[in-house]
Parts: structure tokens; sequence; C-alpha cells
């Protein structure tokens, strides 16, 4: 504040002496046109008060300037003498134009600050709503299977002996998908909390090689699902890439997940990895019915309103969203679309030229 | 009737002391518990367990403690339990001396593999019989360490000198998790850059030439952040 203060005052003082300095030059050359005198502390007052804060830097320029021209300008020189015919016009002039300049800057400065702060206050509570409404889909999206979870423990609880060997195997399977599923979940949810900074939505990066962190994940999902069948293909070259591993792991096998089990195609989907100047992409594609067009533009918001779908519970909402969300941390881009026959999601990872150096050139 | 083996389970969590006490017990080990750390290294001095099963996150010690106060007078196996995102802390342990370690939540099979692998290393090692020169076998790739041959369904793979080193240390702890570290100073020798890119490299080009699809490989499997694991011999 001190120093708010301080700079305007300097700027005003400045000016003054600016146009005051410019003024006698002009007066050493022409000596009979006050007029054009006064045009330049005109012009130095419009600049004050439009770029100072507040009434009282104008009102002082002013002040300050009908007393200079009177002094230092008019006849007799070097002495103030306000009786001067027409004085008084000059005076109130000037007064009134540094006046309605002010007022007028001054309103727009607090217009355009209200209008940020209207602004600021918008996204926040977009911000606020889209958390509210990632939480509600998370817990709805948990409740459903622990629902089934609690409900089959306590059926075979209660009622164990009545149910042959054969519905208890299928009631614990249930409880195994179930609480299997939870799982992944629950691992979504953590991943996100290792993008450690909510306002620069960095992640720690290390070099990694491509093909390792797609193995990896691969052999994730199958440990997951043993039967499932995934191809996958990636380049020859040795590709190494700054990333979180864990991350990028998470979002492979959530849309490998989505494309086993959404695609309602028992064709294995495709993982590609495709090499280029400046980023590598990841191409996850199934052979199933693929996406309602109506879903696409916010597939990746967190809401999903495919009310249709059978297994509505496993919904690929909050997966989806965490994906971007885990994109985004890495600078990268994500997008789904439909193919020929089947839906389609690719994402991109930048590279850091600067990380790409072998070693031995270190 | 024969000794059992008798395993020490360190961990605070009862639920789970219950489910893999009953599932070890079920496949003819011996089990002993205990739910704190204090507890965990008094009973290691008493009992000398044939194998420890720690958990990292205990309420009272850092695990990293337990491992290193084990470490100083005992080779007993020790597998830690940990989370899956935590790698640091896992690298951590498995250079401190864990024999490997397993990410929860894991399945009863997974467990149970670890186990056999761990024990059977530490008799491997006890015993310092002739099996350690005896080929390493896993599917279709066979590496004889007498004649220093790679082969693959009958055919000869050619290797650097380097690549051979690192796959005849992968593949005498098969079934372990050797972190990248323990890898570099095997093959380079303990003055060799910790830069682990080199090794990853030559990890690249032993993929390139053992597997057929690296993207989804058979016999070299990645731990990404901690290090690489040879599948077991079968």
């Amino acid at each position: 504040m001190n120093k708010l203060l301080h700079n305007n005052t300097l700027f005003t003082l400045t000016l003054l002496g600016i146009a005051t300095a410019l003024a006698f030059l002009f007066f050493s050359f022409v000596s009979e046109n006050t007029a054009n005198i006064a045009l330049l502390y005109i012009i130095a007052q419009i600049l004050i008060a439009r770029y100072t804060n507040g009434y009282l830097y104008g009102l002082f320029s002013s002040v300050f300037s009908v007393i200079c021209i009177n002094f230092f300008f008019t006849y007799p020189f070097f002495r103030l003498n306000f009786t001067l015919s027409g004085y008084p016009v000059t005076f109130i002039g000037m007064l009134i134009i540094t006046l309605l300049t002010t007022a007028t800057t001054s309103r727009l400065k607090k217009q355009t600050e209200i209008l940020a702060k209207q602004e600021k206050q918008v996204q926040i509570a977009r911000q606020e709503s889209l958390r509210a409404n990632l939480l509600r889909a998370v817990s709805h999206d948990l409740r459903t299977p622990l629902t089934s979870i609690i409900g089959t423990t306590s059926s075979l609880l209660s009622d164990g002996s009545i149910l042959s060997d054969a519905e208890k195997k299928e009631l614990l399977e249930n409880i195994e998908n179930d609480s299997s599923w939870l799982l992944n979940m629950v691992e979504n949810l953590l991943s996100v909390t290792r993008i450690n900074d909510t306002v620069t939505h960095q992640v720690n990066k290390t070099p990694e090689i491509v093909e390792e962190v797609v193995s990896e994940a691969v052999q994730r999902l199958k440990k997951r699902f043993p039967s499932a069948s995934i191809v996958v293909h990636v380049p020859d070259d040795f590709l190494m890439i700054p990333m979180d591993a864990i991350l990028i792991e998470q979002v492979l096998i959530n849309l490998l997940e989505n494309a086993l089990i959404h695609s309602g195609s028992s064709h294995a989907p495709e993982l590609t990895v495709t090499d280029h100047p400046d980023h590598v992409a990841f191409c996850v594609k199934d052979f199933g019915h693929g996406l309602n067009p109506d879903d696409i533009p916010d597939i990746f918001s967190g809401i999903c309103h495919n009310t249709g779908s059978v297994d509505s519970h496993k919904g690929m909402g909050i997966g989806l969203s965490i994906c971007k969300t885990i994109i985004d941390a890495h600078s990268g881009y994500i997008e789904a679309k439909n193919h020929t026959n089947g839906a389609l999601f690719l994402f991109t990872l930048p590279k850091d030229e600067e990380e790409n150096i072998p070693c031995s050139q270190k | 009737m024969q000794p059992k083996v008798n395993i020490l389970f360190i961990e605070d969590e009862r639920n789970i002391l219950a489910f893999v006490t009953k599932l070890l017990y079920g496949h003819n080990y011996k089990v002993t518990t205990a739910a704190t750390g204090t507890e965990g290294l008094q009973l290691i001095n008493s009992i000398c367990p044939d194998l420890i099963l720690l958990d990292l996150g205990l309420p009272d010690m850092d695990g990293q403690t337990i491992i290193r106060q084990v470490r100083d007078w005992s080779d007993c196996p020790i597998i830690v339990i940990s989370a899956r995102t935590n790698e640091r802390e896992k690298v951590k342990a498995l250079d401190l001396g864990a024999d490997d370690y397993i990410t929860r939540p894991f399945g009863s099979a997974e467990l149970l593999a670890r186990i056999r692998t761990s024990l059977r290393h530490s008799n491997r090692m006890n015993t310092s019989s002739d099996q350690l020169f005896r080929p390493y076998k896993c599917g279709d790739l066979v590496l004889d360490f007498e004649k220093r041959t790679l082969t693959i369904c009958g055919e000869i793979v050619h290797l650097t000198p380097i690549e051979y080193k690192i796959l005849v240390f992968l593949a005498q702890n098969c079934g372990k998790v050797m972190t990248y570290s323990s890898i570099i100073n095997n093959v380079w020798g303990p003055y060799a850059d910790d830069n682990n890119r080199i090794l990853r490299v030559n990890m690249t080009n032993i993929r390139r030439k053992i597997e057929t699809n690296p993207a989804d490989p058979k016999y070299i499997f990645t731990e990404v952040g901690v290090g690489y694991r040879m599948s077991e011999e079968h």
C-alpha cells in the first residue's frame, strides 16, 4: 500500500515536472501564447488522472498547474496574480477536466476489478461443483458394490447351511469381483493424490522406457482378468520419455479395462504406441459397439449419463476423468472418438528434449 | 514327521493376520505372529524363523529399522509387504537387504509363490550345491552357465558380455525382484555410475533378443521404478 502511494506521488511529480520543463522550453521560443502551455498541463493532468489511484493526485496536479501557469507564464512573471481577466475560466476549466477524467478512469478501474472478481468467483464455483459432482459419482459408484458385498456376505452367514456349494461359490465370486473392482477404484483415487500440487497440477516425472510401462500395465490387468487377451504394438526403437510411470500405468489400465468390459465385444482390444517427433502417442482401440456420440463431449468430465447401460455401477466416468487429470498433469492430450467398428481412446505424452540426452554425453 | 518351515508374520492388521495365518497353516507352514515391531524383533531373536513376512507400515517402528537390525546378524529371508504406489519405500527395503516384496493387496497364490521362491533361494545359498551350475530353463529359453550360452527353442541367441552377465544375475535370482542398483553393482561393479540408464538400454536390447513381443514379455518382467524380475523356472 505504501509502495503504491509512493509510486503514485512519484508519477504525479515527474509528469508535472516534465510538463513544466516543456512549458519553459516552449515559452522561451514563443512567449505570447499561454493557451498552448495550458494544453501541455492538461495533457499531463489527464495522464495523471488515468494512471494514479484516487482523486487526490488529479486535484493536486490541477491546482499545481493553475498556480504554475499563473506564476511562470502569465504577466506579471514570477508573481501570483489571480485578477487577470478570464483567469477564473482557465482555472475552473482545468479543474473540471481533471475531475471528469479522474472520475471516469477510477470508475473504469473499479468496474474491471469487479469483473475480475466475479470471474474468479464463477471459476471457483465451477470447480466446486465439479468436485461435488465427482464426489457424488464416486460415492455412488462405491456404494453399489459395497451394498452387494454386505448383502452377499450376510446371506452367506445366515443361510450358509441351505445354499448349495455351487451357489456359495457363485456368491463368493461376486464378492471377489465387487471388491477387486472397488480396489481398482481406490487405486484410481489414490493415484490422483500423487499429483501433489493442486495449483500447478504437476507430477514428478522420471525418464521411463515406454515398453516397460506398457508391459507392466498389461501384466497388472492380466492379473485381474486372467482370461483377457490384449494385442500390444510398440515401436522397435528405444523410447524413453519423462513421466510418472505409476500414473500412466493407471491411465493405460483404465482405458484397457474399459475396452475389455464396456465394448460389448470379445474381440481383443489393441494398444498401439507410436513415436512422433515431439511426442509419443498411445492408442487404445476396441471392436465393440462404440461410444454414444452424445456422450463424447463430456466423456472425461466424470459425469456419466448413460443411464441405459446395464452395469451402470461400473460406470467408466470416474476412471476416464482421472485419466484426463493425469494426462493434463503431464501436459499431454487425450481424446475419445469412434472408429469404423468400435471406440478409440488416444493420449499423447510430450518428449522432453533435455531429458533425452544419452548419459554418455552428460 | 518333517519339521515344518517356521514363518514369522509381523503385521498389525488383525484381519490380514488372520487370513494369512489360516492360508499358511493350510499349506503346512508353521506361523508365528507379531502385531508390533518390538514384539517382532524379540521373536526373531528367540525363535530364529525360517522366513519373515514384514509389513512396512507398523505402528511402533519403521519397518526399515527391523530389516537393518535383522541383517546385522542373520540372512533369514525377509519379504516385505508394501503399498503399490510407494516405490521408494520398496527400493529402500530391498537395498537394505529384504529379499522380495509383495504389494498389498495380494492374492494367496502370489504370496505362496513369493514364499516358496525366497525359501528356495535361501536353501541354495546355505547348501551352495552345484544347483547353481544347472542350466536355467524357462519355457523355450535355456541359459547354460557352463557353456555360457543362451538358447531359445534350441537356437543360440548372441549376447554381448554385459547382456550375458545381466541375464545370469537375474536367472540366478529368478522369481525375485532385483533392484536397479543391485544389478548395476553386480554387473558393473561397486564403483559404477548409479545412473540406471545404461542398464535399461541393455535390458531393452535383451528384451529385443529374447522376447517375441517386448511389450508383453514372457521371461523378464519390469517392476517400474524398482527393478526387474525374471520368471521362475518352469
